[in-house]
């Protein structure tokens, strides 16, 4: 039976060496997360490089501590998996370096490289010190930014990578569902943030979760006033007891085979009051609104502009934060939506348009800090021509748990 | 016995000698790998090296020489008085990586499983007597 999770990674290598022929790149020297993740198959927590050379099987090269679990996991052959030490010859430096001027043999080379910023902390651009020392230890070479080629293949996503995403959804609602029973029926008494996002996870680590991960603290659990942070949209569990009359906010991550689950999910403790109601109502006729817009051919902009005149008109756009979406792809890719190409360098181009097979985490923060009440949504979307797919099937609602 | 000089034919006669008798398969680990040192600023002026094969734990070729080494999966580059530091001794072969004094090119994954027989061949290296 063909496995519904397959992705042809030859392929992907192949892509990749197609088009660093059309830009005369003859190696590619990969440090992002999210550029290993989408070549390799693998997970790799420490820093880390793939060398993807003009034909053939690209090395990845990782902290040597992690190597040999690296070279057990990937689809690479072993001998194309190395580690690097503190030792003579060995350190990264000089290790990929050597690798990559045994490569050129001797001729002038054009490496691509990747450079530039985030807000995705764990990004894994080249930082300024590595550059320089490559850009030493490999004689004769030129280095161009190059992270294009990555961004613009990994933008549409193939079959395996979309069906990883629903398994880690499935997973995602195998949580909710969890932090659900475990509330309900006064079963919220006496419990913290961190509780819950330990409830969630480890629903999710039964079901074949690998990582609550977030780089946000795993799974993100707020209570009472923490929900309503200005313009917030990271909250780390802390050690707060959930307290009557408290909004709840449950937003918990899975990973499935590097496909990422990214669902929040809202409640109040005990009875809402009927402005709770009124906030909660508001909050969730927008998610309906934003989900019923979302398709091929819209973009960030249009939007946003569309959701901020609904709630403009619902007398609740002063709790909206004009932001409706983040990116996501394999492990390591979050925040950016498309490719570098808006008029802020590494931000989301504003004027994107999406398109079919795209997906994208619909997200929307609302929150009323005088009120000490705020509410998230989050979940990986699938964009098709006319309409959008929402992988998480956990229902769309602001409970109340007694 | 009179010493021997070290990297000679005659010390390297007894290298494989003394290695065949001390060190079983079973303590090779049966591996099956093969090893270059390469030695820089020798007395004699030219680069040397000495080279290890092994097949399922059993020594296959033990040569030394000048010029180009046979290829070998991995290949330790540094200055001959730290080998012979390390011949002697007096410097364990992990310092010597750690600290820079010698250069290791392969795949270290492999070469961590290579640590201790590496150790263990320098030990009896270590206790031929040897001029340098």
């Amino acid at each position: 039976m063909t496995d519904p999770y397959f992705i042809n990674f030859r392929s992907r290598v192949q892509q990749i060496q197609a088009a660093m022929a059309e830009e005369n790149i003859d190696v590619y020297l990969g440090s992002r997360l999210r550029t290993l993740s989408w070549v390799s198959d693998v997970f790799c927590p420490w820093r880390s490089f793939v060398v993807i050379p003009s034909q053939g099987m690209p090395a990845l090269f990782s902290f040597v501590i992690d190597a040999a679990r690296i070279a057990d996991e990937t689809w690479m052959d072993p001998d194309h998996v190395f580690g690097f030490a503190p030792m003579g010859g060995q350190d990264q430096i000089e290790q990929i370096a050597d690798y990559i001027n045994d490569l050129a043999r001797g001729k002038k080379i054009r490496v691509g490289i990747e450079s530039g910023m985030s807000n995705y902390l764990p990004e894994g651009n080249l930082t300024h010190y590595e550059y320089e020392k490559y850009k030493s230890a490999i004689a004769n070479s030129e280095f161009v930014n190059a992270h294009t080629i990555i961004d613009r293949l990994a933008l549409i996503k193939d079959q395996g990578t979309i069906n990883r995403f629903k398994k880690a959804s499935r997973i995602v609602d195998i949580g909710h569902e969890a932090v659900f029973e475990a509330l309900k029926d006064g079963g919220w008494k006496g419990m913290t943030e961190t509780e819950v996002a330990g409830l969630a996870a480890h629903a999710m680590r039964k079901a074949g979760s690998e990582f609550e991960w977030s780089f946000t603290g795993g799974n993100e659990i707020a209570s009472g006033y923490r929900t309503g942070y200005t313009g917030g949209a990271c909250t780390p569990a802390t050690r707060k007891e959930l307290e009557s009359g408290d909004p709840l906010m449950v937003d918990i991550h899975s990973m499935y085979r590097l496909g990422l689950g990214d669902h929040s999910h809202n409640y109040f403790i005990g009875r809402a009051t009927d402005r709770q109601r009124w906030h909660a109502d508001n909050f969730i006729s927008i998610v309906e609104k934003t989900l019923e817009t979302y398709k091929a051919g819209i973009t960030p902009l249009d939007l946003a502009e569309q959701m901020m005149d609904f709630a403009d008109q619902g007398g609740f756009a002063d709790f909206m934060v004009p932001g409706f979406e983040h990116g996501i792809g394999m492990m390591g890719d979050e925040w950016r939506i498309g490719l570098n190409d808006g008029p802020f360098s590494y931000w989301t181009n504003p004027e994107h348009v999406y398109r079919e097979n795209e997906v994208l985490i619909c997200a929307m923060q609302y929150a009323c800090p005088e009120e000490k009440i705020g509410f998230r949504y989050e979940n990986p979307i699938v964009i098709h021509m006319d309409h959008c797919e929402a992988l998480s099937k956990f229902k769309l609602s602001v409970d109340e748990i007694l | 016995m009179t010493s021997l000089v070290y990297l000679s034919d005659s010390w390297r006669d007894e290298v494989e000698k003394r290695l065949k008798s001390a060190l079983s398969p079973q303590r090779m680990n049966f591996i099956t790998s093969s090893m270059s040192n390469i030695y820089t600023g020798c007395p004699c002026g030219e680069d040397r090296f000495l080279f290890f094969a092994f097949e399922e734990g059993n020594f296959k070729a033990v040569s030394t020489g000048t010029g180009e080494p046979p290829e070998a999966e991995f290949k330790v580059t540094g200055d001959y008085e730290v080998f012979a530091r390390i011949s002697r001794s007096e410097m364990g072969s992990q310092k010597a990586l750690m600290t820079g004094k010698l250069k290791l090119k392969g795949n270290m994954i492999k070469a961590l499983k290579l640590a201790s027989v590496a150790d263990r061949i320098n030990k009896v290296i270590s206790t031929i007597d040897t001029r340098y």
